[in-house]
């Protein structure tokens, strides 16, 4: 586009990392949060502060909630309302019970399908879902949010913008601008190896907020590149879903190839049937794994057919200790005997179960985990000095010029750097005040954590017009003392309410909940800290010389 | 637990390597001391430090399986390399052991 | 960025028009023709559908970037969409043939 290929990857780094860069900040720093979405649902649902459970017996506590479960989420009912050509029957055929829990969790999750009769869409099925205990099978109200796994996760991924998809949209299409940014990110930064430690905390803002910009995108580049792939790869199917759209009758093909090949039958056989023990199918997929030399927990189990006489039940292995996800065994419903053993699976399928593992992390390794969560902060920390970057070095000319840019940008930046956490944060701290059994808790919690980010917005486009003189905005250490008023509340909240103080939860190893009051306690002095930083830096006014400007940097193109 | 200590080793091995790749550089060698260096010492160090990386990956593998001990690694080069950034925007001179293979050479 | 103001306010939103649709559209191609090409040659299903898509956002990316480090911008729109367009319907053809 532009007179070289460096300045054309400048230009897009520049833009499209500025613009996909708010969509990024969330994904990264609510994709750190779901590092440890289960320890926050924990500090949430303080009912739920229990050891880790594996998952109960199936013929004496998930059958009979099976049995109960009879009706779809409404909301997925209505939509599936929308693309019938009959209207929809009162009652749905029930097609599959599933259940799914991890090393990590003290509940377990159960969801039913339900066959969604005379659809445009093939094979449609919906979902209904819930969480219980599994020492007794005990329902969790709905009304009850579990923050970490059902607020921050779907944040993470799809923006909590359900209408058509559009929010996994813009955040698989931010994912992309991401390893542009990377790949521009490299060409354009000449000096990649000789600066690779290269961090100068100098009075001049442009040039350190450049360096630790570098320095935070190169050092941990791997993880930035592999974990943007991974996310796409992961929703692959919605973003390419070439073969089931163009190529259906090839799918079709295949799946009866594998039916035979498996013994797994496709459509259930229309005569009814009853499930033998399944209590003891698990006991012998256990044998199994254990004379393998790899005993564990099933990670995720499965009824297909339910009711019929060829139902089948697959068994799953929560897969602890590697990164990719475990094959599965398949019982016969009817006999309990082994239909068939899914085989190891070849490079392919090996590589792309590594990426997709690697990114879902349902492996027992505490360390890795702290380090990817590391790795998901300092993402936001490139993204976050992009923007001040961005903002340093057109503030001046802007301010001389009358244009609006560099406000505006800095105020999003306030909104989606600090605006964002302190949103996080009182939705943790709303969670301590409400009313235990309030109707419709989890409602109010989401609309608290709305309304403050909208008002961060608010007071941070308020306060950028310090901007209009080339000042740093005071929204910038303004949020940061609220951050760091939100974050030792919440901490104190927790213990008075909950009376899980840090004496407590450490004595007991109670690892989930001292773990996020820990955290909210670095939050809370990290941001203290760089409160009164911002603080003393505006008062002493470094003026920003024309030496600070001199600063040859070599990425941008020259000016006119 | 021995898998606790074999990566808490491997994370300062690591630290050791990316500390002496960063000080077969010019720019921070002279952080650290201002005597001039003989050019092999570079080589030197950067040898160091490769073979820093190496040990602390084959640690990694020890620690855990190879799918998983990779990750781990990857993530300790990305943290140690931070780390180093920072101590010697920081505090280069904590670095000057690692630069003592002359010993004869450190200005004091 | 004085450079931007060498290229009008259609040249760029052209190119990122065929950076983004046109890349979807090449990187659709070749998914489309990538997995019936695997498939004829004998890749199990899995593996065919998994390698192209674990490829496809690589391609993608680079798409995206030759959108806009190309000199002509003609050339971009004829690649991507073009050969977009050719990628799909052969590999629409070649499905056909093996279903």
């Amino acid at each position: 586009m532009f007179a070289n290929f460096r300045l054309s990857l400048t230009w897009l780094h520049t833009w499209f990392g500025l613009v996909l860069g708010f969509v990024l900040m969330v994904a990264f720093f609510f994709g750190s949060m779901s590092v440890f979405d289960r320890e926050i649902d924990r500090w949430s649902l303080p009912q739920t502060r229990i050891a880790a459970q594996p998952m109960p017996s199936f013929d004496r506590i998930l059958a009979a909630r099976f049995a109960q479960m009879t009706e779809p989420d409404p909301e997925q009912r209505e939509l599936a309302a929308g693309r019938v050509t009959q209207p929809l029957p009162e009652k749905l055929k029930v097609t599959t019970w599933s259940a799914f829990t991890t090393h990590r969790d003290p509940v377990l999750s159960m969801f039913v399908g339900f066959e969604v009769p005379n659809s445009t869409l093939p094979d449609d099925q919906i979902f209904g879902d819930v969480t219980i205990d599994p020492r007794d099978g005990r329902v969790l109200s709905r009304d009850q949010l579990p923050i970490g796994s059902g607020f921050f996760y779907p944040m993470h991924f799809s923006l909590h913008i359900s209408w058509y998809g559009v929010g996994y949209w813009i955040v698989g299409f931010a994912a992309i601008a991401m390893l542009a940014a990377i790949v521009s990110g490299v060409f354009m930064h000449r000096k990649i190896f000789r600066e690779f430690f290269t961090f100068r905390p100098t009075r001049n803002l442009l040039r350190s907020t450049l360096d630790l910009h570098n320095l935070a995108g190169v050092v941990a580049l791997p993880f930035h590149f592999l974990w943007a792939l991974s996310g796409l790869i992961i929703f692959a199917g919605i973003y390419f879903p070439v073969i089931e759209t163009m190529m259906h009758p090839l799918v079709e093909q295949h799946e009866r190839e594998e039916a035979t090949h498996t013994g797994l039958d496709l459509e259930p056989s229309g005569k009814p049937g009853r499930l033998s023990p399944v209590d003891a199918m698990v006991s012998a997929a256990k044998e199994k794994w254990a004379s393998r030399g790899m005993p564990g927990e099933v990670g995720f189990l499965a009824v297909t057919h339910v009711g019929s006489s060829n139902a089948y039940v697959s068994i799953y292995r929560d897969s602890t200790d590697r990164v990719a996800t475990a094959e599965g065994m398949h019982f016969d419903g009817a006999t309990g005997r082994v239909i068939f053993e899914d085989p190891p699976v070849g490079p392919v399928e090996t590589v792309n179960g590594f990426l997709e593992g690697m990114h879902l992390q349902q492996f027992r390794h505490w360390t890795l985990r702290w380090l990817i969560f590391v790795g998901g902060l300092l993402s936001c920390a490139c993204i976050a000095t992009g923007f001040i970057f961005y903002v340093e070095k057109r503030k001046r000319t802007h301010a001389r010029d009358g244009h609006a840019g560099s406000r505006w940008v800095d105020a999003l930046a306030v909104t989606t750097v600090t605006g964002m956490v302190v949103a996080t944060l009182s939705i943790l701290v709303v969670n301590r005040l409400l009313p235990e059994n309030l109707p419709q808790r989890d409602l109010w919690e989401m609309s608290t954590f709305w309304l403050v980010w909208i008002l961060t917005l608010v007071h941070a486009a308020w306060r950028s017009s310090a901007l209009r003189e080339a000042r740093m905005s005071k929204a910038w250490p303004e949020q940061c003392w609220t951050i760091a008023s939100l974050a030792l509340s919440a901490a104190v909240l927790n213990a008075v309410t909950t009376g899980d103080h840090l004496g407590r939860t450490l004595s007991a190893g109670y690892w989930p909940v001292a773990g996020v009051d820990l955290m909210l306690l670095a939050t809370a002095g990290i941001a203290a800290v760089a409160a009164r930083k911002l603080q003393a830096r505006a008062r002493a006014r470094v003026r920003d010389t024309v030496a600070d400007n001199d600063t040859t940097l070599e990425q941008e193109p020259e000016r006119a | 637990m021995p898998d606790a200590v074999l990566l808490v080793a491997a994370l300062l091995v690591t630290e050791l390597g990316m500390g002496w790749l960063a000080l077969a550089m010019d720019v921070h060698w002279k952080q650290v001391h201002a005597r001039a260096r003989s050019p092999r010492s570079a080589t030197v160090l950067r040898t160091l430090g490769t073979a820093a990386l190496a040990a602390s990956l084959t640690l990694c593998l020890v620690a855990d399986t190879a799918t998983m001990a990779v990750l781990v690694w990857m993530m300790l080069l990305a943290v140690s390399a931070a780390t180093i950034a920072f101590v010697l925007s920081i505090r280069p001179r904590l670095l000057a052991p690692l630069a003592g293979v002359r010993r004869a050479s450190i200005a004091r | 960025m004085a450079a931007t103001t060498t290229q009008s306010s259609w040249h760029v939103l052209s190119r990122i028009c065929a950076g983004i649709l046109g890349s979807y559209l090449f990187t659709w191609g070749f998914v489309a023709l990538g997995a019936t090409a695997l498939l004829a040659a004998g890749l199990g299903f899995h593996e065919a559908t998994d390698l192209v898509s674990m490829l496809g956002f690589l391609i993608f990316l680079t798409a995206f970037c030759f959108a806009f480090i190309a000199a002509s911008l003609t050339r971009v729109w004829l690649v991507l969409a073009g050969g977009g367009a050719l990628l799909t319907f052969a590999g629409w053809c070649l499905s056909r043939s093996l279903a």
